[in-house]
């Protein structure tokens, strides 16, 4: 009863903190959102074309290869500086210039030229070569009739049967095939990259940040003042960590149950989704009493809260995923609890695990809480007593 | 509770922190329906004492008992005897007036509608009714101070201490605090107050205990403790004719220990001044002498507490 009563004073307080509407609830829905956008899904790169006046029907074949790939996007330009700024300012992954006297050049037997801007970094020198494919395959019927032409066949007649040629020749496929494990297989939303991430980050994170709810408590005389009233340390400390777990606990659900309907990320199985939150929550809640009871005014706790919070978040794997990490920093991750939390929703929601396939990861969540929480335990009592 | 004894009892009580003894053998009872004032300066050593009595601070020495059960620092039972009210505004300002006293009633082990309506009633007795869903946060300092009080009055105990509970308060709101306690006092509740304030201490106190650096000097009704310094009451009387003849014959009547007259004005000193004012005014009307006003100025506890330490309350 007792115990029930400091929870639900710590949730009360944790919801009607104003700042907590936006770091709580806002920010991490809108970093999930912007990583899905930015990164999740199919994403295929624009490439603008300049055709000049004149460019004739070579130039319109190459943009109609150009669009036909699945590999870019192709926007139009009315002129070459228009183009040329916008892959400067990075609108444009690249772009093409088709001179004005393409058609005639090639019609005469001369060396036609296509214009290729690109920005030095980024996918410029890929999608070169998807350009010089497109240029190859609209200009390919038009050097088969000049080869022709220079054997004695008559122009016109050269031109179909360089067509007739073209149809002709088998077409060859290069097979491709990959070797060794997809880096995020599995992964199918657009937002599901980022969202087991920024969900780790912002649990622990706020599980930090609430630690200086619990030094308040003290600062305020509320803590002296609970201890006059009979209620034994026990309980109190109890209550504390049950209050700080339940703040993080609805932090992690909040941002469990938002994305998955907001987003459609998949969490994998619902059960071993509980446990991964379950456990981790624990491991915040610990982290936070403990740092509510080693600091003395909240300042410091918050400061101290969200270096430790991010930092942990970085090292952890929360921020960049795991699998591009160096082999030494993957086992420097291994010291977070963020790496473990991350490691099982990997397992869960990429590879289809349940419970049993994670509880290597649930057993070290699982110490690393009651590690915190018996520490944090310990020095609560001491710092109760003396409020 | 106990019996007929007294609701609080407190012996020897000593407290060192490092080379300071902050309290060094202090003692005194409170019977029921009795309000006790500890008087004395800050850093008097009240608050260590309160917190002692409270449970809330371990003794190096000393006893005390609450309606007989000892009190340690791990004892409930007398715990649910005392409402707490703290120096500090100790709520918590995130949650409204209503939040905070449910908040504590359950800490008291208060529920349901036995809760719901105490919580009401003392909303009343504190004058917040009207603001009990508002945010703490966004209370005047006195409305926090009567919340702070009323924190301390939900589940009706035997005995309420409170620690300076008028620092800082505008003068409406001390009134309102002081008038409380006093409606609280006629109702029987024992009451443990501490205060630097002299007058709040002569208001409320049915008795004062003195203490200044951990001891206190002395102890008694406001009476008691005033006759117990020899200090005596003035009685200045503005008015034309013969005065130092009249003087003389004033220091006859009994109780009367000194006269002496003056430019228009006669002082008469005596042990109770309200008891000498009819046959003092009956003497100069018969004398011819024209009284325009009389006042009585009785000694007060800061004049004791000036006696005892050799220096005011405020210093």
């Amino acid at each position: 009863m007792k115990v029930l009563a400091i929870v639900a004073a710590a949730l009360r307080r944790f919801v009607r903190e104003r700042s907590n509407v936006f770091f709580v609830f806002i920010l991490p829905l809108g970093i999930i959102l912007l990583i899905g956008v930015q990164f999740g899904g199919e994403f295929r790169p624009t490439v603008g074309v300049h055709l000049a006046p004149g460019a004739g029907p070579v130039g319109t074949e190459v943009v109609r290869i150009l669009g036909a790939t699945d590999e870019v996007q192709v926007r139009a330009y009315d002129t070459e500086a228009e183009l040329v700024d916008a892959v400067e300012l990075g609108g444009l992954a690249a772009g093409v210039t088709v001179p004005g006297d393409l058609e005639a050049t090639l019609a005469a037997g001369g060396a036609g030229e296509v214009g290729f801007v690109a920005r030095p970094d980024g996918t410029g020198p890929q999608l070169a070569v998807v350009v010089q494919e497109a240029v190859a395959a609209a200009t390919d019927t038009i050097a088969a009739a000049r080869a022709a032409v220079e054997l004695g066949v008559d122009p016109a007649a050269a031109l179909e049967l360089a067509d007739s040629v073209e149809d002709a020749v088998p077409e060859i496929i290069v097979t491709t095939t990959t070797t060794g494990e997809e880096l995020f297989a599995g992964v199918e939303g657009r937002f599901d990259t980022g969202a087991a991430g920024q969900l780790v980050l912002f649990t622990f994170l706020t599980g930090l940040a609430g630690s200086a709810d619990l030094i308040q408590s003290r600062t305020l005389g509320v803590t002296r003042r609970i201890m006059g009233t009979p209620t034994s340390v026990g309980t109190i400390v109890t209550g504390e960590a049950m209050g700080r777990f339940a703040v993080v606990f609805a932090q992690a659900l909040y941002i469990l149950v938002a994305t998955l309907l907001l987003f459609r990320v998949d969490w994998g199985d619902p059960v071993a989704a509980a446990a991964i939150l379950v456990t981790f929550s624990a491991v915040g809640a610990g982290a936070a009493m403990l740092m509510g009871a080693l600091f003395r005014n909240d300042a410091q706790a918050g400061s101290v809260g969200i270096m430790a919070g991010i930092g942990l978040a970085g090292i952890g794997g929360a921020m960049l995923p795991l699998e591009l990490f160096s082999p030494t920093m993957q086992t420097v991750a291994r010291f977070t609890p963020h790496a473990w939390a991350l490691d099982a929703f990997a397992e869960t929601v990429r590879r289809d695990g349940i419970v049993v396939d994670i509880l290597p990861q649930l057993g070290v969540l699982a110490a690393f809480a009651v590690v915190l929480i018996a520490v944090a335990s310990w020095r609560m009592r001491i710092v109760v007593t003396r409020a | 509770m106990g019996g007929n004894g007294p609701v609080l009892e407190a012996v020897g009580l000593r407290k060192r922190f490092g080379d300071l003894e902050a309290v060094r053998g202090v003692g005194f009872t409170i019977d029921p329906g009795e309000t006790y004032g500890l008087l004395g300066p800050n850093g008097a050593g009240k608050t260590t004492t309160i917190s002692m009595v409270s449970g809330l601070l371990e003794k190096d020495a000393g006893e005390v008992t609450i309606a007989g059960l000892p009190v340690t620092t791990t004892a409930l039972e007398p715990k649910r005897l005392v409402g707490l009210v703290p120096q500090e505004v100790a709520i918590y300002p995130d949650l409204t007036a209503r939040e905070n006293l449910r908040f504590f009633g359950r800490l008291y082990e208060m529920t349901g509608k036995a809760l719901a309506q105490r919580i009401d009633e003392v909303l009343a007795v504190i004058g917040l009714s009207d603001r009990a869903d508002d945010r703490a946060k966004d209370f005047s300092g006195g409305m926090k101070r009567r919340l702070n009080i009323g924190i301390g009055l939900l589940h009706r105990p035997a005995l309420l201490i409170l620690d300076e509970p008028t620092v800082g308060v505008d003068p409406q709101s001390r009134n309102a605090i002081l008038e409380s306690i006093e409606e609280l006092s006629a109702e029987g509740m024992a009451v443990l107050y501490t205060t630097h304030y002299m007058e709040e201490a002569e208001r409320l106190c049915d008795r004062v205990g003195i203490i200044d650096q951990g001891e206190i000097r002395a102890e008694g009704t406001r009476r008691q403790l005033v006759e117990s310094i020899g200090e005596q009451d003035r009685l200045r009387i503005e008015a034309s004719g013969p005065l130092r003849e009249v003087s003389a014959r004033l220091g006859e009547l009994p109780g009367v220990t000194g006269t002496s007259a003056g430019d228009g004005v006669v002082e008469v000193l005596a042990d109770d001044g309200g008891a000498i004012l009819s046959p003092a005014l009956a003497l100069l009307a018969a004398a011819g002498v024209a009284v325009s006003s009389v006042t009585i100025e009785e000694p007060d506890l800061e004049a004791v507490f000036l006696h005892l330490t050799g220096k005011a309350l405020r210093d």
